[in-house]
């Protein structure tokens, strides 16, 4: 229905687009042939020149990452998928493992080709089995036709892809605690410095790309850099992938030029408010991202400078949408419940005020909040903030801090019925259990 | 104690595919899982003498990640989605209607050893919300009465619905399992 | 030593040089500032995960942990001295870490000695905000023979973790579940009982991994502490070892870079009370009955050089070998001194630590003069001599010149045949006391005081931890009372830090030394450590016999 360039969603409808017939029927498997006669670092140039940025949820620039990988160490290069698609509001890369993996097996070889990498590995979170089995099922296929292995496509280029499968851990999407999950390891992030670009995987320098991110270089490479930039805004180039859900007649995986206004973006793509009801607030890029009221959203735009102006994150691309009926203590409570769960437990502030903040939040929307508690979260929140080993600590805090901060009434209220002797009673609660 | 043979032959191949044999753990735990039922300590045994490394690194990674059991479940093990997208859709419905169906708190399994549930976090499939994952498969756009259905399928035909690392494949399917996400 | 480059850095407002690479705990000590942290361990890898030591560097946007971030030159940083970002940090960090803990101090065997209790005093000191429920954990769990955990006291530093897997490379323990559910535990089928297993209640900052040997046995401020070093082998392990009612408590190791980092041996530490006899030799015994003194030593005076065999024990102090030496030189010359010998077969991971040489002063030994030749072949050889009945006199010199496994009753048949067999010995339920002819009752080594070489040739300093009993006397003490009997005083000192003063001014090399230069980290003789570097012309000179060791 859009009329937006689709450049991963393309043909993402045939139902035969994820075998390696249907993908080379259109077109699959053309560029990968061209980059190889081309020269690496060409390569990490036009990757550069793109604008193309991190589409995990950080949005760096993915050719200064790979220019960062160290050549002359003596050690193999490590080219790692991250398909540990966690960030709650997040499923775009589910949809292109499912339906487009040539696709995601074509970006992994530009990139190892960029990078001179002669084994990848794609981490695909285990509850993705459906999508690991696709995925599983295209790298044999690929192996089969020999355009993985030893001489890739008849060139000289050798290169191994192996699928892993996570097994249910929310931190093994930030990219040293995937590198930890591969290794055989608890997936708890690594100290850094060293970086994964020069002591990354078994030691070696290491790239880690998320899956959207790779699956957006065959036509980077096959169109140029410079037409890639071309769309989207100067800062945000390209299309990018949204995952839309919540209280939203239509949702699901919508590809947009970035620019795009998120109020376009709810009534075209999304199909408007469920059941007629009013917006209440959107979060515009997974769970780990501020949330924006409704009368926030005029002017904003889906790039990462315009949502970050506005005062939250583009992240992942995880679009919330909920309506004027969505309680917010209780969504504080969910997200709040959500990290506290999913801490790895190795940082203190972290592993202990994750879940002393979740216990707080469950007091109040239980009707047992106190006049302090709004207080004592705000001032844990500041101390959890920037204090942790991996950017999980400011993840935790964010949604909490902005439920509060756009609507402390909601807390107040159940606070002070509570202090009145009439609290809110858990049967009334909507999303606990 | 051990598992099968095909399971030895099987992690020798997998701990290949990696630089480091140390990697073939979580694939390893995943065998020992689908042969065992839950991870037992011979499961523990098993894996940490197969990758050569210590029975307690094994174990730190057995207990890390959610989808390893380390207490038996259900032959059906309904996990459903918790998180903000599946919450405000109505998650908390499909939950209740588990609880009173089978008449169990969740991680408790039922008398005849076939149904199990817990909540779980965010699944990946908030444009389907609510939805519930059953062993490996995803049932999405659920409604209770939607997911009586399945569980009556499911009671009927006993289909396998895990995904084997074995034999590197979901079992046989069956009707309604999934819906479009595009 | 090899030029190391300095950098210079700003900390707290004053300005130092360091070396390059340097991390800034490190740094930040060698200037006087003492930055708190929990997990960090000079020996152990980094974990970073305990967020105590956070400072402030200037241009960075956050703060960061001194222990992960090495100097570079031109940093300016602060501490919880100068700023307040961090102090509130580690404030924070505190109370985080203490919502969980059972705070029962009341009863933690930690308690007192708990950089739990020592931070939270110096670096919060605020009742806590948390009103919530704890997190329940595993109580009590023994995890091996020694150690036992308390899963709701730990803190998850993980520096147990990494000391099995890094040092012990046995790698027992592992960190279950995630969150605040992360609990200590040992591996399916497995135990902690690694030759150091005890060396993980010394890193544990906290009360979660105590001794079961010495559970509950007294809170730590009744005790009285002492540094020493452990004589269980010649690697002269740094000890603490704290001392209430005359019984020892506990022993910790103590760090010292160059012997033993911070670790120690289980048969070390819970062993102390091997070298107590539990019935001690109180009066000297004149062929098998109680006499006085006077009587032992008109005895023990009709000694002749004749065929004299004298067995040493390895536990003497350097001050007491060199007293044996001029013993023999003045009376005995044709006497053959052994020092008792056997080298050990160890694992590989004990000898990561543990010296085959289970003779804690062989060194001492060796520098007195006493070894001449193979000293296991020499031990031998006199063996043989007391079963051949060559020997025609004896002088046992400690309980520990005649190894237990040599007592068997066909060795002490040949003693008692021995014209004179004398023996200064402590335990009175030894078969050894009973086959000789004099006996006198000595100090044991835990009530001695006194000078000791390690293998890798560090002059250290033990000190006496026990009180001794009445009628007991040390070594060289006796010796010198048998010598001045035949007319030959070796000493004026009158107990042993006398004894180790006279050492000292006795010796050229050791003219300006004090006792206090020899405790803490010791003084390397052969000039290798990197203290003292002034004084390692002046004592080589002394120590040129050694070597094979």
């Amino acid at each position: 229905m859009s009329e937006h360039l689709q450049i991963l969603l393309k043909d993402i409808k045939e139902p035969d687009l994820h075998t390696l017939e249907g993908y080379e029927k259109r077109g699959g498997y053309q560029t990968i042939r061209k980059v190889l006669q081309m020269d690496p670092l060409k390569v990490i140039e036009e990757v550069k020149a793109s604008g193309l940025r991190g589409r995990g949820g950080a949005g760096f620039p993915t050719g200064l990452k790979w220019s960062f990988v160290p050549r002359d160490t003596g050690k193999p290069v490590y080219l790692l998928m991250n398909s540990d698609e966690s960030e709650p509001g997040t499923f775009k890369d589910r949809v292109l493992l499912e339906k487009n993996p040539h696709l995601c097996i074509e970006g992994m070889l530009i990139a190892a080709w960029a990078l001179q990498s002669n084994w990848s590995c794609n981490y695909i979170r285990g509850e993705y089995a459906y999508p690991y089995e696709r995925f599983n099922n295209a790298v044999k296929e690929a192996y089969e036709k020999g355009y993985l292995g030893d001489g890739v496509f008849g060139s000289s280029f050798k290169h191994d892809m192996v699928t892993h499968r996570g097994a249910g851990a929310y931190i093994c999407g930030e990219e040293t605690g995937l590198i930890e999950s591969l290794e055989g390891k608890k997936g708890q992030p690594r100290l850094k410095p060293p970086y994964p670009a020069v002591v990354g995987v078994y030691g070696c320098p290491t790239v880690v790309n998320n899956t959207e991110t790779l699956a957006t270089l065959p036509w980077i490479m096959q169109h140029g850099g410079s037409e890639y930039a071309a769309i989207g805004t100067e800062k945000s180039t390209g299309t990018k992938l949204f995952s839309a859900s919540g209280h939203i007649n239509k949702p699901g995986v919508y590809e947009v030029e970035l620019g795009y206004p998120i109020l376009d973006f709810i009534k075209n793509e999304c199909g408007g408010i469920l059941d007629g009801k009013e917006l209440k607030c959107i979060i515009p890029g997974g769970s780990s991202v501020p949330v924006l009221k409704a009368d926030e959203l005029e002017g904003v735009n889906l790039d990462y400078e315009s949502i970050q102006a506005a005062g939250s994150m583009l992240g992942s691309g995880g679009f919330i949408v909920m309506d004027e009926t969505t309680d917010m203590v209780e969504v504080a409570l969910n997200l709040a419940h959500f990290y506290a769960h999913e801490s790895c437990g190795q940082c203190t502030p972290c592993r202990e005020g994750g879940h002393w903040i979740e216990k707080i939040f469950k007091r109040i929307a239980f009707g047992q909040g106190t006049e302090r508690d709004m207080d004592l979260i705000k001032d844990l929140c500041k101390q959890i903030g920037g204090h942790t080993i991996c950017p999980f600590g400011d993840a935790l805090i964010t949604p909490a801090l902005s439920c509060m901060k756009k609507y402390p009434d909601e807390f107040k209220i159940k606070i002070e019925r509570a202090l009145n002797g009439n609290p809110v009673k858990a049967t009334d609660l909507h999303y606990t259990f | 104690m051990g598992l099968s043979q095909e399971a030895d032959r099987k992690i020798e191949e997998i701990k290949a595919k990696y630089p480091n044999a140390r990697s073939a753990i979580m694939p390893a735990l995943y065998m020992a899982q689908e042969e065992l039922g839950h991870l037992t300590g011979d499961a523990i045994a098993w894996v940490a003498d197969k990758v050569g490394v210590s029975p307690a690194h094994v174990m730190e990674v057995a207990t890390f990640y959610t989808m390893y059991y380390k207490h038996p479940v259900g032959k059906y093990h309904f996990q459903v989605c918790r998180t903000l997208s599946c919450a405000i859709r109505g998650a908390k419905e499909l939950t209740k209607h588990l609880h009173q169906k089978f008449g169990i708190l969740p991680h408790e399994v039922s008398g005849d050893g076939m149904w199990s549930y817990e909540e779980v976090e965010c699944l990946g499939s908030c444009g389907t919300a609510p939805m519930c994952e059953i062993n490996d498969v995803y049932f999405e756009n659920l409604t209770p009465e939607k997911l009586e259905e399945i569980i009556k399928e499911l009671e009927a035909t006993q289909p396998d619905i895990r995904y084997s690392t074995l034999k590197d494949a979901i079992g046989a399917g069956m009707k309604n399992t999934r819906s479009e996400v595009i | 030593m090899a030029e190391t480059e300095l950098v210079k850095i700003t900390i707290d407002d004053k300005q130092i040089e360091v070396p390059k690479g340097m991390n800034l705990v490190e740094a930040a000590a060698s200037t006087g500032t003492f930055i708190p942290h929990y997990c960090y361990h000079p020996d152990l890898s980094i974990a970073g995960n305990c967020r105590m030591c956070q400072i402030e560097i200037e241009g960075r946007p956050k703060l960061e942990i001194a222990c992960n971030t090495m100097v570079q030159d031109g940093m300016v940083i602060r501490t919880h001295h100068t700023s307040k970002l961090v102090e509130d940090a580690q404030a924070a960090t505190l109370e985080f870490i203490l919502i969980n803990h059972p705070l029962d101090c009341t009863v933690c065997d930690q308690s007192g000695h708990c950089k739990l209790q020592d931070y939270h005093y110096k670096y919060n000191a605020q009742p806590s905000r948390f009103e919530e429920d704890k997190v329940n954990k595993v109580k009590a769990q023994p995890l091996g023979p020694h150690v036992i955990l308390d899963g709701e006291r730990c803190i998850m530093c993980t520096r147990c973790i990494r000391f099995c897997d890094e040092v012990a490379e046995t790698s027992e323990l592992g960190m279950l579940n995630r969150g605040d559910k992360s609990v200590i535990t040992v591996g399916e089928g497995q135990q902690l009982d690694n030759p150091l297993s005890g060396s993980v209640v010394d890193l544990c900052p906290v009360g979660a991994l105590t001794h079961r040997d010495w559970r509950f046995n007294s809170r730590i401020w009744y005790t009285r502490e002492t540094e020493s070093i452990c004589t269980g082998c010649s690697t002269g392990c740094n000890v603490k070892v704290a001392v209430r009612d005359n019984q020892v408590v506990q022993v910790k190791a103590r760090y010292n870079e160059f012997v033993n980092k911070e670790w120690m041996c289980d048969e070390g530490r819970y062993g102390f009370h091997r070298f107590i006899p539990e019935n001690r030799l109180l009066s000297p015994v004149l062929k098998g009955s109680q006499c006085s003194i006077e009587q032992a030593l008109a005895e023990a005076k009709k000694l002749s050089a004749q065929n004299l065999y004298i067995f040493i024990s390895p536990d003497l102090t350097l001050e007491e070998m060199t007293l044996v030496k001029k013993f023999i030189d003045s009376k005995f010359s044709e006497a053959t001194p052994v020092v008792a010998y056997r080298k050990r077969e160890l694992s590989e991971l004990e000898a990561k630590l543990i010296s085959p040489n289970f003779a804690a002063n062989i060194m001492g030994a060796e520098a007195a003069g006493l070894v001449n030749g193979n000293a296991q072949q020499n031990y031998e050889d006199a063996l043989a001599a007391l079963r051949s009945g060559k020997a025609e006199s004896v002088l046992f010199i400690g309980e520990r010149s005649l190894f237990a496994e040599d007592r068997t009753d066909e060795l002490l048949a040949s003693v008692s045949k021995v014209g004179l067999s004398i023996g200064i010995l402590a335990d009175a339920d030894s078969s050894l006391v009973r086959a000789l002819s004099v006996v006198f009752p000595e100090r044991v080594i835990a009530e001695k005081s006194g000078l000791m070489i390690n293998q890798i040739k560090r002059l250290q300093y033990l000190d006496r931890l026990l009180d001794f009993p009445v009628g007991t006397e040390s070594a060289w003490r006796i010796l010198d009372r048998i010598s001045a009997e035949l007319g030959a005083k070796l000493t004026a000192a009158k107990n042993d830090r006398d004894f180790t003063l006279e050492f000292f001014a006795s010796h050229e090399n050791f003219q300006h030394t004090t006792i206090q230069d020899v405790k803490g980290q010791g003084i390397a003789l052969d000039g290798s450590g990197e203290t003292d570097s002034d004084k390692r012309e002046v004592y080589s000179p002394f120590l040129t016999a050694l070597g094979k060791y």
